[in-house]
């Protein structure tokens, strides 16, 4: 089968396009032929080495596909389902061998595509909204790259809640999708400094949550917006990591709270990882969620996909097709 | 009137009794007749110069008492009402001027001794276990210094609200003192791990919440101890300052909630202030939170209380009479 390999870390370029044998199932995993495969900022870091897995390494963790065999083992998934996954990686490929027990259900009103787009950024938008900080409507939340992959999708939750959403963006056309995602002000934050302006929107008051995934260059400034005994919610670093910080700063700053969340901390158990699926699902099907997938490629075109992703040229979904 | 006097910083001989005009009370002010001052850490640090004061000044800022004057526009408060604060500087003294929206009501019910006694601490330890991290039956925290001055009334709160309280202490006696308090558990940290404890004592599983007013030498540790999602609130720096910290950890233990927060941030408001030592003061009457006194000094004595202080061989807490 073709899939993307990385043998050496390093840039788009450390992806190469392989022909490896179809997996076998162990006895707790069922494999899957993918029908698309979803690109994540995290698999930037994979193939750079930021985070660490064993080489060579065939790159990304979400897929969506039809189920075409089982391990001895596996009770949770039948040849012939159609099923999803994310946080396991093997995706860059034609088929995948994934633990069945991390395979959920695409129901009915769901396509394929709309899987492989939904699973990773969606149940990371809500968690963030409906977990780390619940949001309730009246809240004030601040979103970084609201028209990045989780962006777009947190924006429209957090509006659907009922929240005030205050978005940052870089360019016009990202400002547009963020509008029409539901975002109630725009700070073009290459133009304005979204410090002063998100102060002067909330009265000075400051907002309730900032959910961050840009990190280095937003998190000292985020920590000023926030309301006494707000709360930073810092998912990711698409500008770098967010170096070690005097935690006086928190309390000087109002008392506030920070948390780093991560995906697996909140899909831990089948359970929590079925509904939060089906969450997500049943707000696509029932059109409260709009999924953007502007961006697939085919699978021997993954460089191009990186370029393109960390050029910050793509807004929502990236999807590569085997 | 007889007061205690800094002229110069250092130890606690730099605490001289003296003479002083009894002060009148400017626009917004009113003059306390002090029945009982609390003596509190944050003295010995304006005493020995490493919290900066404009000299010469008297220390303490906590206090019970009754108005006995008041100045132009006052309305919070008339003469003769008992009253509390904390955080107006001048308590070591018969008389007191300060703002009067940081005079709050005493009830009936309530000694001037329990009302100086239990203003700062007991606020703190009702903002930590109501809202920092909102305590419900069925939890389980982690107190350090349990029998501290925060500590012996966080433990009662904690044990109202029906959590499961595991205490640490730094001995055999102090832990008779925590365990006396309600401390389901309680850990002599001088001679077990606490860490391993914690975890043998949740099977495993690690506590919701840690409340740390120790800092540096319980800190890290701590984040060891929580499960999965727990939060860790520092609200102190007793054994030192925590170095910084790197936000990846947070995720990497299991995408844990940091708070690090301040009494002002949770008094910031005359209502909130009020509605805070009204509770404190609510579940005094009632017995369901006893203050400790450790000892009570003369105004004359108050060298000698400062030294018991910076010991810190007492269980409970400290109070000048004048």
């Amino acid at each position: 089968m073709k899939a993307i390999q990385v043998k050496q870390p390093g840039g788009p370029e450390a992806m190469e396009l392989a022909e490896l044998p179809i997996p076998q199932p162990k006895a707790n995993e069922a494999v899957v032929k993918l029908a698309a495969a979803g690109v994540n900022f995290i698999d930037v870091y994979f193939r750079e080495g930021r985070y660490k897995a064993p080489l060579p390494l065939v790159l990304g963790q979400e897929g969506a596909g039809e189920v075409t065999a089982v391990g001895a083992e596996v009770g949770d998934v039948k040849v012939g389902d159609r099923v999803a996954w994310c946080g396991l990686l093997g995706s860059y490929a034609e088929y995948a061998a994934v633990a069945a027990n991390r395979l959920v259900p695409i129901p009915e009103g769901v396509t394929d595509e709309q899987a492989a787009s939904a699973m990773l950024q969606g149940m990371t938008a809500h968690y963030l909204s409906h977990d780390t900080f619940p949001l309730k409507r009246g809240d004030t939340a601040l979103i970084h790259a609201a028209a990045g992959g989780v962006g777009l999708l947190l924006t429209q939750m957090a509006h659907d809640i009922g929240a005030r959403v205050i978005a940052t963006v870089s360019t016009e056309e990202k400002a547009r999708l963020a509008r029409a995602a539901g975002a109630d002000e725009i700070i073009l934050y290459t133009q304005s400094d979204f410090e002063a302006e998100t102060k002067r929107l909330t009265g000075n008051k400051g907002v309730d949550v900032v959910y961050d995934s840009v990190g280095k260059t937003t998190f000292e400034k985020g920590l000023n917006v926030l309301r006494p005994r707000g709360m930073m919610v810092l998912f990711g670093g698409s500008s770098g990591a967010v170096p070690p910080f005097d935690l006086i700063t928190l309390s000087q700053k109002g008392s506030l709270y920070v948390t780093r969340p991560t995906l697996a901390n909140y899909i831990a158990s089948r359970e929590e990882l079925v509904a939060r699926s089906a969450a997500v699902f049943g707000m696509i099907t029932s059109g409260k969620l709009k999924l953007r997938i502007e961006y697939t490629y085919p699978l021997a075109e993954a460089q191009r996909a990186h370029r393109d992703l960390e050029g910050r040229k793509t807004t929502g979904k990236l999807l590569l097709i085997p | 009137m007889k007061a205690i006097r800094v002229e110069r910083t250092g130890g606690p001989e730099v605490m001289q009794l003296v003479d002083l005009p009894v002060p009148q009370p400017k626009a917004n002010e009113a003059v306390v007749k002090v029945a009982a001052a609390g003596v509190n850490s944050i003295d010995a640090h304006f005493r020995d110069g490493s919290y900066k004061m404009p000299l010469p000044f008297v220390p303490g800022q906590e206090g019970a008492g009754v108005v006995t004057a008041i100045g132009a526009g006052v309305k919070s408060v008339k003469v003769g009402d008992r009253i509390a604060w904390s955080g107006t500087l001048g308590s070591y003294a018969e008389y007191v001027a300060g703002s009067a929206e940081s005079l709050v009501p005493v009830p009936a019910q309530v000694s001037n001794q329990d009302a100086a006694a239990s203003m700062l601490q007991g606020m703190t330890a009702h903002y930590l276990s109501h809202d920092a991290y909102k305590l419900k039956s069925g939890d389980t925290a982690l107190i350090h210094a349990a029998a501290g001055g925060v500590g012996l009334l966080l433990v009662q709160m904690a044990k109202n609200l029906g959590a499961r309280v595991i205490g640490t202490v730094s001995s055999e006696e102090k832990a008779r003192f925590a365990r006396e308090v309600g401390a389901d558990e309680v850990i002599v940290f001088t001679r077990t791990d606490f860490e391993s404890e914690t975890k043998r004592l949740t099977d495993g599983k690690g506590v919701d919440v840690v409340y740390d007013g120790v800092g540096k030498a319980t800190f890290a540790k701590g984040l060891n101890v929580l499960r999965l999602r727990g939060m860790l609130v520092l609200f102190g720096a007793s054994s030192g300052p925590v170095p910084p910290v790197d936000p990846a950890t947070l995720s990497e233990k299991g995408s844990l909630y940091m708070a690090r927060t301040t009494l002002a941030h949770f008094t910031a408001t005359r209502d909130e202030l009020v509605a805070r030592s009204g509770e404190v003061f609510a579940m005094i009457a009632t017995g369901n939170l006893k203050p400790k006194i450790a000892k009570a000094y003369s105004l004359a004595e108050a060298q000698q209380a400062h030294r018991d202080l910076e010991a810190r061989k007492m269980t409970g807490k400290l109070i000048l009479i004048p």
